[in-house]
């Protein structure tokens, strides 16, 4: 089995990682969004695990979120109550959205199996005392993951765990570097899994596989990449139907800023001798999602994607009532127009009504 | 020729109807000031009003002014010219009717009297997070400075540490300081002086809240809306001051002679989430069945559920942080149910009435944990359903009315079983 395929097994069946690190009597800890700091439950000898949804519709949740709620973090909550995280010794979530406040709200009420915690971050970046405020509520974090680690976290520990980290986050964007050719070497749909299961698995494992990956495919060239070259952005995409729909219709993804892909490895920590604060200004130096403050600096990422990936045509997959990347998407498509065209689709998390999707994106592609 | 069927709420007491007057007159006298020269505000209701105050700076309010504008049924026109700029109805009506009225080529009668162009918007994500962008886009529009004011979550409860006062207090000295960068002068002695005032107007509706327990209650949340302004616009004046005092004489007067809202007071009801703006006459639809709505959420927002002891004027951004963030709209949980079931216990309720505003993030989210609390704390049940408080388009009469006939006569059903 290729390298590709190891991935793809991994993608497919995350539980097999559960089941390996468990046998030890080593904890996981579940986490939702890009301000929860890995390296530091990694540093205390636990798994952090990525909690991603499923596109079955959703069941007993809607008995306790409105329907106006985000699909995706309704899904989460369905999981959890149907006891699917079971294997969680705690959940971490951080203050990304409303949605994800009130996913805290609900599983600390409901969900009496798996205790969950909140990081406060802020959602202004690039600002001292934000990052003073921040590093108070990451030290309480530490503690916390200590206490249910049993185990210190010394500075050491926690600098290995973000070296090891970082270097997920290079391999994973040499690999994506890839897709900047005329032919890319490896397909969205097969990058978004290689990265979905390389954030699942012990980093320790997913560094060989990936360097053993950019080996492999680096001479590559995939099949059908004449057609327009395109940027995918917006909510969370958790399941390759929706950049293979646009595949199917004849699109080239050659970048994908989803915070299960780009916005996972883009950037990495910047040297420092106190691993805390480099953790906390690794999360508050970079305006990568839709919620944080100012927005101008994710528009000139996006310019940047844009340039450096030679991309046709955008267009923002916005999960309905994913209220950050609707108004993301309203007030940068005037200025993105500008360069690309650029298309905005309202997408369920359950993946239902694929065929109207598929003929706005085929006629997206069209014109391109 | 079709009914109309939506219809203003009637008020009962004079002093809120001097503070609708207020209201007209705050408004006018913001494009009064911006044509004699003076910059204008653009900034979110829950942003300390007391640093504007003592500026003596004409604010706009995001959340204010589509509920002027739904109050008067213009909601739905600017509503859609927002969309129409490719704002999903998925958003916030408030903001999309807000933003329709920042962008529009051409505003009715109505609006243009109170309408003044931004020359500095603060915005925030208290409370609402997700909606915290939406000024930008009006900020692009106006061509105009924009300062960004970042309140952390509450996940403390009431005991707010001093590192989260300290990272919001310097919040507010960055938007101090970023009105001084834009023509105004922030006078310090002014805002301890509104700290003062601040305290002063809490006490007094502490006071007021305590008249409105008693059964028949003096006072409905068709008035109690209306009454809460001065929370929302005039903390730290000593207009809002003055009509507290009156309003709780007011009300004193009326608990003395037992005279109620109406004569034969059966239910106590309790209303929770946006009231209809534009059918504030809902509330009094309830009225055929001796029912009362006594209170509503809304018109704790902005610190109606604050204990004023905590505030010092010798520490005044300290203050407003800590008011700020311990306010029960503030995510995460805690506050904003306990809350919930203190009120339904102090005010004597019979039933709550929840309503989904389809396009808000936040308040939907509490629906059925406050539904939990209140039942299984006291046993008092609580209806939800949808209702858009401020997107007339939305409203569904027919469906509005058969859901409050439903739940209240359930409540007297059980009434008459005891």
């Amino acid at each position: 089995m290729g390298t590709l395929e190891t991935m793809k097994d991994i993608f497919n069946n995350p539980n097999k990682i559960i089941e390996e690190w468990k046998k030890d009597g080593k904890k996981v800890v579940g986490h939702r969004c890009m301000y929860v700091p890995e390296e530091i439950i990694h540093a205390a000898g636990m798994l952090p695990y990525p909690t991603f949804g499923t596109p079955e519709p959703i069941k007993k949740a809607d008995s306790y979120f409105q329907p106006c709620a985000c699909e995706f973090v309704r899904n989460l909550f369905d999981l959890a109550l149907d006891k699917k995280f079971g294997f969680l010794d705690s959940m971490v979530l951080c203050n990304t959205c409303d949605a994800v406040r009130h996913l805290y709200n609900m599983w600390d009420t409901y969900v009496d199996s798996v205790p969950c915690y909140m990081v406060n971050n802020p959602q202004k970046m690039y600002d001292e005392s934000g990052f003073k405020f921040y590093r108070m509520e990451l030290e309480k974090f530490k503690k916390l993951m200590e206490d249910l680690s049993g185990n210190k976290i010394t500075d050491e520990s926690l600098k290995k765990s973000i070296e090891l980290y970082d270097e997920t986050r290079r391999l994973l964007k040499e690999l994506n570097d890839l897709r900047k050719r005329d032919i890319p070497a490896i397909s969205g749909s097969e990058f978004l899994r290689t990265s979905m299961a390389s954030m699942l698995m012990p980093k320790e494992n997913a560094n060989p596989l990936l360097r053993k990956l950019i080996d492999e495919v680096k001479n590559r060239e995939i099949k059908n990449a004449d057609g327009p070259r395109i940027l995918l952005t917006g909510s969370i995409i958790d399941n390759p139907t929706l950049i293979e729909l646009v595949e199917d219709m004849g699109g080239v993804v050659v970048v994908d800023d989803l915070c299960t892909s780009a916005k996972y490895f883009w950037y990495t920590t910047k040297p420092n001798n106190d691993p805390m604060d480099a953790i906390v200004r690794f999360n508050l130096e970079r305006t990568l999602c839709a919620c944080a403050h100012p927005s101008e600096d994710r528009y000139d990422y996006l310019q940047g994607l844009i340039r450096e990936f030679n991309i046709d045509g955008i267009i923002y997959f916005n999960i309905k009532y994913c209220h950050p990347f609707v108004y993301e998407s309203a007030i940068f498509r005037k200025k993105l127009e500008e360069e690309v065209p650029t298309l905005t689709l309202e997408v369920d998390h359950s993946l239902s009504g694929l065929g109207q999707l598929k003929t706005r994106v085929q006629a997206f592609i069209e014109m391109l | 020729m079709a009914t109309k069927v939506t219809a203003p709420g009637k008020k009962s007491l004079q002093t809120t109807l001097e503070i609708g007057k207020a209201i007209r007159a705050y408004y006018g006298g913001i494009k009064e000031a911006q044509k004699a020269g003076k910059p204008v505000i653009w900034s979110y209701g829950l942003v300390p009003r007391e640093i504007f105050h003592a500026a003596n700076a004409p604010v706009i309010y995001l959340e204010h002014l589509p509920l002027m504008i739904g109050a008067k049924q213009l909601s739905g026109h600017y509503i859609q010219i927002a969309e129409e700029e490719g704002f999903s109805r998925d958003v916030c009506a408030f903001h999309r009717c807000f933003l329709g009225c920042a962008v529009a080529k051409e505003r009715d009668p109505y609006l243009e009297k109170f309408f003044a162009p931004p020359n500095l918007i603060i915005a925030s994500n208290l409370p609402c997070m997700s909606e915290s962008k939406s000024f930008l886009y009006a900020a692009d529009h106006h061509d105009c400075p924009y300062y960004f004011l970042d309140a952390p979550i509450n996940t403390w409860g009431k005991d707010i540490p001093e590192y989260a006062i300290e990272y919001f207090a310097g919040q507010l000295k960055g938007a101090i300081d970023s009105m001084e960068e834009h023509g105004f002068k922030v006078d310090m002695d002014k805002l301890k002086e509104s700290i003062n005032l601040t305290k002063k107007m809490m006490g007094l509706w502490n006071e007021i809240d305590n008249c409105r327990k008693t059964v028949p209650t003096p006072m409905s949340t068709v008035d109690g809306i209306t009454a809460a302004y001065p929370l929302i616009q005039l903390p730290g004046t000593e207009l809002g001051v003055t009509l507290f005092e009156r309003l709780l004489e007011e009300l004193k007067e009326r608990v003395e002679k037992k005279q109620g809202v109406i004569e034969d007071e059966k239910l106590r009801l309790m209303w929770f989430g946006v009231p209809p703006f534009y059918n504030m006459g809902l509330f009094n639809y309830v009225e055929k069945y001796g029912a009362v709505v006594v209170k509503s959420m809304v018109e704790y927002i902005a610190g109606g559920a604050f204990d004023p002891s905590v505030m010092d004027p010798e520490k005044p951004l300290e203050s407003l942080a800590y008011k700020a963030l311990v306010d029960i709209v503030n995510p995460t949980y805690t506050n904003m149910v306990d809350f919930i079931v203190k009120a339904v216990e102090d005010f004597k309720i019979d039933g709550l009435i929840g309503v989904v505003k389809r396009s808000c993030g936040l308040l939907p989210g509490y629906m059925r944990l406050a539904k939990d609390a209140v039942y299984n704390g006291s046993g008092v049940p609580m209806t939800i359903f949808d209702l858009d408080g401020l997107d007339i388009r939305e409203y569904d009469d027919v469906t509005s009315k058969a859901n409050l006939d439903s739940f209240v006569e359930s409540l007297l059903a059980n009434k008459r079983r005891q």
